[in-house]
């Protein structure tokens, strides 16, 4: 035990001492987090502006709808000309232009089929998707309302927001996936590095268990991965408020499971590579194409269908699919059990793998 | 030499062959406890091979291996606990300091020294801080010594343990090896440096291509094959070699490193015949000179190589 302990914290030591590892080990994922972050903009709970244009001469309908817009809690509402709105969509201060046009409130009071206008703009990907969806359910309660039904059904923030995460929110554990990928498939460079520099044959010459020397390695990555998943997701719920909805014990339980799975990888690749700049390449060579096409950046639909097949092999499309659905009940790819079982497998199989041919000089 | 009969190494036709390399190629000998055995060969001779399969690290092909009588191949475990092993090559984890790498090691074995110990006993104690990887060659040479001390070993494996060592810091390996002698220990060493096999060696070995050629003292090496003495000299005009070789007492005429080597039975009667055909051939022999034959004359004869090449 001393000695599995000792083991362990060279390795620390080692770790912490290299600033090439510290960067790819930390910097990095944190960096990502931060870029997107930027990138995409709007947290979970940042309002979306838009315009709105009463062409009605305030109407009952056209006061309602206003009404109804400004209830919701995601988007503030500004009114002004339909010129006026245009320019400042073009100008980037607001998302979209709600229309509504003359004569929609007789229409309505004679139920007479009418509708509003949606002024969107395309660029702005998501949260285009989302306005869409919001104007349908004002509209569609609007309707209700005008049937003479009474309003049951309210626009919910909470449905919105479920079926509309926002991109952070749907990156946070993508990048925590990508983070557990790179820190056990970069583990064959030490290993390779150890082995060429007889490292692994000078401690094969002392009496130290075999299984301690992996163990520590083991036992020093999955710490490192703790420490990972805390710093990103931190950095997600303080800087760019992500909602993380799953519960610590599953949380745990999955970056322990995915960290591991990537770790037999690591160890599988470390089998079979020879040199350390062997090693570089073809970790490089692994975790790119997986990164790009496991589905945790962008939807995998976009892509051919044979690299689809290939994503639904791949072991970072169940760990990201596993994250998103304990953490912010994203859309699912599969079945949180499947993910758990598929992961599982990767790691027998290339556990199995790295145990029967893995050289120590 | 405070040896007793007991053996600490017994090895009997060892084989170990890597395709169509014979490395070790059936070897047998035996290291008395206390005994300093020394193994000598040119580049690819098998040294590192043999000990290599004596410390657990390579499985023979076939032969008997036994280390404090015990089969290698059976018990590992408890001789690893009882070695200290030196690699020929290695490097130790670059970012550790010496302090760190001593007390890493330490927690592998059962018995151990201090840190403290070793580190006065391989002269580091101004870069005990320091990581291995900022260590000039001949420290980390050093660092490697006192790793293989850690775990106070009965018996020491040293693989060219003075290569890339300054002559201060070979002098002080060779006390230390003594040191470890005194103390009863046994020591299995390889060099490519004579006066260092000659110092520190009870018996030595000399191999080439997997075999072990000669084995015994050093005197007894010597005397095995040169009962006379050598003289030695050399010159800008060539002395013919058939009549260096029917000079008075001379029993054979070589080049060596550029000298011509004269191995006599009557040095006096040599000497003034070589004055006299120098005179005749208005030649001087340089830097002429009588010793006796070394272990290096041996090595040469054996191997036909020099032995550092
Ligand atoms: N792992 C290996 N695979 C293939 N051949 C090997 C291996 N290790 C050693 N050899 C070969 O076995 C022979 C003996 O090598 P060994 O290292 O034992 O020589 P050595 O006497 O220690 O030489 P040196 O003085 O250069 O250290 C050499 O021809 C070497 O090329
Ligand atoms: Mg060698």
């Amino acid at each position: 035990m001393k000695t599995l302990i000792a083991l362990t914290i060279a390795n620390l030591k080692g770790l912490t001492r290299d600033r090439a590892a510290l960067f790819w080990t930390f910097f990095f994922p944190v960096m990502f987090v931060f870029l997107f972050g930027w990138i995409f903009g709007g947290s979970g709970d940042a309002k979306v502006a838009i315009g709105f244009v009463d062409q009605d001469n305030h109407s009952a309908a056209s006061a309602g709808l206003q009404q109804a817009f400004q209830n919701v809690s995601l988007l503030t509402v500004q009114t002004g000309s339909l010129s006026d709105e245009q320019a400042a969509m073009q100008r980037g201060d607001i998302a979209a232009i709600v229309v509504v046009p003359e004569g929609l409130g007789a229409a309505a009071g004679s139920k007479t089929p009418t509708s509003i206008e949606l002024y969107i703009d395309p660029s702005q990907g998501q949260t285009t998707q989302g306005i869409q969806q919001i104007a349908d359910k004002v509209t569609g309660a609007a309707n209700l309302e005008l049937a003479g039904a009474t309003a049951v059904i309210g626009v919910q923030d909470k449905t919105l927001q479920s079926t509309n995460i926002s991109n952070v929110a749907y990156l946070v554990p993508s990048i925590l996936a990508m983070a557990l990928m790179q820190l056990g498939i970069f583990a064959a460079i030490p290993l390779v590095q150890q082995r060429e520099k007889g490292i692994l044959k000078r401690i094969g010459a002392t009496p130290l268990a075999r299984w301690k020397l992996v163990g520590s390695n083991v036992l020093t990555r999955l710490m490192i991965s703790l420490v990972d998943a805390v710093v990103i997701l931190g950095i997600g719920l303080a800087v760019f408020h992500v909602q993380i909805v799953g519960n610590l014990i599953e949380m745990t339980a999955l970056v322990l499971l995915g960290a591991a799975t990537f770790l037999s990888i690591g160890f599988m690749l470390a089998s079979f590579l020879k040199t350390e700049e062997q090693a570089q390449g073809v970790v490089q060579v692994v975790q790119l194409p997986m990164m790009f096409l496991s589905g945790i950046f962008f939807s995998f639909d976009f892509l051919p269908g044979f690299l689809q097949t290939v994503a639904r092999f791949l072991p970072l499309t169940y760990l990201g699919d596993a994250f998103r659905q304990v953490m912010v009940n994203g859309t699912q790819v599969a079945p949180l059990g499947v993910d758990v079982a598929i992961l599982t497998g990767w790691l027998v199989v290339c556990l199995g793998i790295a145990a029967r041919s893995f050289r120590w000089e | 030499m405070t040896q007793s009969h007991e053996s600490v190494i017994r090895v009997s036709d060892l084989k170990k062959f890597y395709g169509d390399v014979k490395a070790v190629d059936g070897v047998t000998f035996e290291v008395a406890r206390g005994e300093v055995f020394g193994m000598l060969g040119p580049n690819g001779a098998g040294k590192t091979t043999t000990i290599e399969v004596l410390e657990g690290l390579r499985s023979p092909d076939s032969g008997i291996v036994e280390v404090f009588g015990l089969d290698v191949c059976k018990h590992p475990e408890s001789i690893k606990q009882r070695i200290g092993v030196q690699l020929q090559s290695v490097s130790l984890y670059p970012r550790l300091t010496v302090t760190e790498l001593l007390d890493l090691f330490g927690t592998f074995f059962k018995n151990r020294v201090p840190t403290k110990q070793l580190i006065d006993a391989v002269d580091l104690g101004e870069r005990a801080n320091a990581r291995s990887m900022d260590l000039s060659g001949g420290q980390q040479q050093r660092l490697s010594i006192a790793l293989a001390l850690v775990n106070d070993p009965d018996l020491v494996f040293l693989d060219e343990p003075t290569t890339g060592l300054d002559p201060q810091a070979r002098r002080s390996l060779w006390d230390l090896v003594k040191g470890l002698q005194e103390k009863g220990k046994s020591v299995v060493l390889t060099t490519h440096y004579m006066e260092e096999a000659t110092e520190l060696c009870d018996r030595v070995a000399i191999m080439d291509h997997g075999h072990i050629l000669e084995m015994g003292t050093v005197p007894e090496l010597i005397g095995r094959r040169f009962k006379e003495r050598a003289v030695f000299f050399d010159s800008t005009v060539k002395f013919p070699a058939e009549r260096l070789g029917k000079l008075g007492g001379v029993t054979r005429a070589t080049q060596e490193d550029g000298q011509t080597v004269l191995y006599s039975k009557d040095v006096a009667a040599t000497i003034g015949g070589l004055l006299a055909m120098a005179d005749e051939l208005s030649a001087e022999p340089h830097n002429l000179g009588i010793r006796q034959a070394t272990l290096e004359d041996v090595f040469l004869d054996l191997t036909g190589r020099a032995l550092r090449d």
